[in-house]
């Protein structure tokens, strides 16, 4: 038993949701669609939002930069194709409601199609300086593809205060649905590896780990092959971890991988580590040996509702509905369209939402699979705990929940509501139905407006 | 832009799935554990105590419903939550008790314990135990008369001083005879020669409706936890400080106290530590308050058993703990990963 729990490395907590993963993990990564309008978000990361760079009426080429950093934490946008500025105009966003971007007209409407990455030949990540790297990926515009979306070259760069020691690599991927880090994985191997040198030669990790759940075993084996054939094995040590929801969130990860904790409130930076996406370390490579900025993405498109579930080659921008069109459309019965993946996803409303660096996944789910949430209505809590004992955090969610809910904020605060990551375990695990995460997310935002950090 | 929104699509907060588990299905699975003991009461007390388990479920039901419609609140039954008060305090009666008893104290039940809180997930007692407490205070020779269960053959001589005021073949509690054990040199000597440990085991035994058979409790128990409706904290913690309470005893004085196995198969112990103790509503939330919680019962019941007037304690243990679930609960929080942050 105890040597089970060895090899299967975890944190406590966390659920078993329905993976859903075998609808798209078979599907290489295609072109998506070509669309004539891409709407690309100024604000695609934590931080300030980039300034435009264009006007309206303006041209634009594939890869310009068309809005620029403001502020340190930022990180600028560019143009996924050549065309014409339409305008600059609001646009939904998954997560602020509206948000400023540069509608861009596509000259030509050819399929995306990924550039090759070549690796250079006894290719040497101490042939670029910290400082190097750091600007190429300022420049490039990435950020945290997993979703977070804080800026990458911000989190590479060394600290002289306390060293980034170890680099954790994520490929985790433990939302149940998307697939695209596992494609990616598999299919961009040689730009993954390339970025992880890179990474830690600009942050100067001593270590460096990539982690993979063990329902991956294809990708685990193919990682380890890679490693050998790039003499990386000594390098970078590949780390299986249990598969549990949300065995991919870096505390949970930094738990599973070093049995460290990252104290309440605060980041890994502050114990020494650093943990980043595979698809962003992908991206740190592009940009890095072909400094190619980051304009497209790989989308899963996914879920029972969609016609053909796959992985997508996409450029940055494209509406939602356009990946929708692409994979077939909705099945008739398709009740929710989440960006993201069913545990963390947020669902949109209106379909010209535009992807971005951050959104990972499509999934369009049947009203069977959202369950009781979408139709019945929440009962009286029995106060069982089983959000209690889900909770990665150890956080009491049902204590904050009626605390938010009766308008105490000083009772969540006690709760420490803020510790609260929204993985939402609590949610889907709740007996009486009560939105746990959504009344703690609006406890979250009240709190924050309180403080006058976030507008009305 | 509104325009561009798709009026079939529905919205709503992240988690967008849910696991297939309802308050009612758990209220079920509590049901369905309760099941063995029913069967066994069946067995040993016939059809008056099957009657008085469907009184009281009825009555339990008919309460909610009438509180429900003078609170002018939507229809709870089907939660079942009802219907397993009703269950349990039908188990932990006397298997002779009047139908019309039952049925005062089910609604006292549901109305006081529970109703008048707010209803399922706001009262602070367990209902069922709110209930008996009444009828005990009320109608203490009927709470205390025990029949002989059915199986016994009825031609041997009852092992205790009859008592005829319902007219009916009774018999001492073995807990009552550990009572008398106490007060008496050889009592508890004389108990453990009498009393073979299987009887204890299948629940030929007097004693309550549901509270006989050891067996059948440890069956439904066990389903429960292998249910995963119940964790395995509190009935461990009420079994384990029980039998560490009885062996001190035992072990100071055994002409004086009967063997702690016999204070685990007798009285209300197994009963209430699986269904009882284990109510979430009056039970604390984090794992460490349950293990305080279950040691609190499990001691106070047998502080009761072996100094307290009464043969029988648990019923004041569940009260006694329920009270002070609140403050477990506001001491004994879970402590953020992270560790508490300094604001």
């Amino acid at each position: 038993m105890f040597m089970l729990k060895a090899h299967r490395r975890s944190f406590s907590g966390g659920v078993h949701p329905p993976e859903g993963k075998h609808l798209a993990e078979d599907r290489a990564i295609e072109p998506g669609p070509a669309t004539k309008e891409l709407a690309v978000l100024l604000s695609q990361h934590i931080g300030a939002p980039a300034r435009p760079l264009v006007k309206k009426g303006d041209t634009v080429t594939a890869g310009q930069a068309i809005g620029e950093c403001q502020g340190f934490v930022s990180a600028p946008v560019h143009a996924p194709v050549a065309g014409k500025v339409k305008d600059i105009a609001l646009q939904p966003h998954a997560v602020l409601g509206r948000s400023l971007a540069v509608i861009i007209e596509a000259q030509m409407q050819t399929p995306p199609q990924p550039p090759a990455f070549v690796r250079p030949a006894h290719f040497d990540p101490a042939a670029y300086t910290s400082a190097q790297i750091g600007a190429a990926v300022r420049e490039a515009g990435i950020v945290g593809m997993g979703g977070a979306g804080f800026p990458t070259s911000v989190k590479i760069q060394p600290d002289t205060k306390t060293p980034k020691e170890v680099l954790v690599v994520n490929g985790c991927e433990c939302e149940p649905y998307i697939t695209c880090d596992y494609r990616v994985m598999l299919e961009w191997t040689d730009q993954v590896l390339t970025g992880i040198q890179l990474a830690r030669q600009a942050c100067g990790a001593t270590r460096v780990f990539l982690a993979i759940e063990d329902n991956k075993p294809r990708a685990i084996e193919h990682m380890n092959a890679s490693l050998a054939r790039l003499g990386l094995a000594s390098d970078i040590q590949l780390v299986p971890v249990k598969t549990k929801y949300p065995q991919g969130g870096e505390r949970q990860l930094i738990r599973a991988v070093l049995q460290k904790t990252v104290p309440t409130g605060s980041i890994p930076p502050a114990i020494g580590v650093v943990v980043s996406n595979v698809q962003t370390t992908a991206a740190i490579a592009e940009a890095v040996v072909h400094g190619r900025p980051l304009t497209h993405r790989v989308v899963t498109v996914t879920g029972e509702g969609i016609a053909r579930p796959g992985n997508y080659y996409v450029p940055i921008g494209t509406p939602v509905q356009a990946l929708i069109d692409h994979c077939g459309g909705r099945t008739k019965d398709s009740a929710r369209v989440v960006l993201g993946g069913p545990m963390m996803g947020i669902a949109a409303a209106d379909l010209s939402t535009p992807i971005t660096k951050t959104g990972g996944a499509v999934t369009v789910l049947t009203a069977r699979q959202i369950g009781k949430g979408a139709t019945q209505r929440p009962t009286p809590c029995i106060r069982c705990g089983r959000c209690v004992r889900v909770c990665p955090e150890h956080l009491c969610p049902t204590k904050i929940a009626h605390a938010v809910k009766n308008n105490l904020m000083d009772l969540a605060v006690q709760y420490h509501v803020g510790a609260c990551m929204e993985c939402g375990c609590c949610t889907y695990v709740c007996p009486a139905n009560v939105d746990l995460t959504g009344y703690i997310k609006t406890g979250k935002i009240y709190l924050a407006r309180q403080k006058k950090k976030m507008p009305a | 832009m509104i325009e561009t929104i798709s009026p079939d699509l529905s919205i709503g907060f992240a988690p967008h799935a849910r696991k297939a588990l309802s308050t009612q299905r758990i209220m079920l699975d509590v049901i369905l554990g309760l099941l063995p003991a029913v069967f066994a009461a069946g067995l040993y007390f016939r059809l008056h105590g099957l009657l008085l388990i469907a009184v009281s479920v009825a009555s339990c039901l008919a309460a909610e419903a009438t509180c429900n419609l003078i609170r002018r609140k939507p229809n709870s039954l089907w939660d079942l939550s009802a219907a397993v008060t009703g269950v349990i305090l039908a188990l932990s009666m006397p298997p002779a008790l009047p139908l019309w008893a039952v049925v005062i104290g089910a609604v006292f039940a549901i109305a006081v314990g529970k109703m008048v809180f707010g209803g399922l997930g706001a009262n602070i007692f367990n209902p069922a135990m709110v209930g008996r407490a009444f009828l005990t205070a009320s109608f203490g020779i009927l709470m205390t008369t025990w029949t002989v269960p059915a199986t016994i053959d009825s031609a041997l001589a009852p092992v205790a001083p009859t008592n005829n005021i319902m007219d009916i073949r009774t018999q001492a509690t073995p807990l009552a005879w550990s009572k008398v054990a106490i007060k008496d040199a050889n009592g508890a000597r004389i108990y453990n020669e009498r009393h073979p440990l299987w009887s204890g085991l299948f629940g030929e035994k007097a004693g309550s409706l549901g509270e006989t058979s050891a067996l059948a409790l440890l069956v439904g128990g066990l389903y429960l936890v292998i249910r995963r409706i119940i964790g395995v904290h509190i009935p461990l913690a009420v079994l384990a400080s029980a039998f560490v309470f009885a062996t001190v005893t035992y072990l100071i004085s055994p002409d004086k106290f009967v063997q702690p196995f016999y204070h685990l198969t007798s009285g209300a112990l197994l009963l209430g530590a699986f269904f009882i103790a284990t109510d979430p509503v009056t039970a604390p939330l984090t794992v460490r308050g349950q293990w305080i919680f279950g040691i609190l019962i499990g001691s106070f019941t047998m502080l009761v058993r072996v100094v307290g007037e009464y043969p029988e304690g648990f019923m004041y243990a569940v009260l006694l703990a329920n009270s002070v679930r609140p403050l477990i609960d506001k001491f004994v929080r879970p402590v953020p990963v992270g560790g508490v942050p300094n604001v």
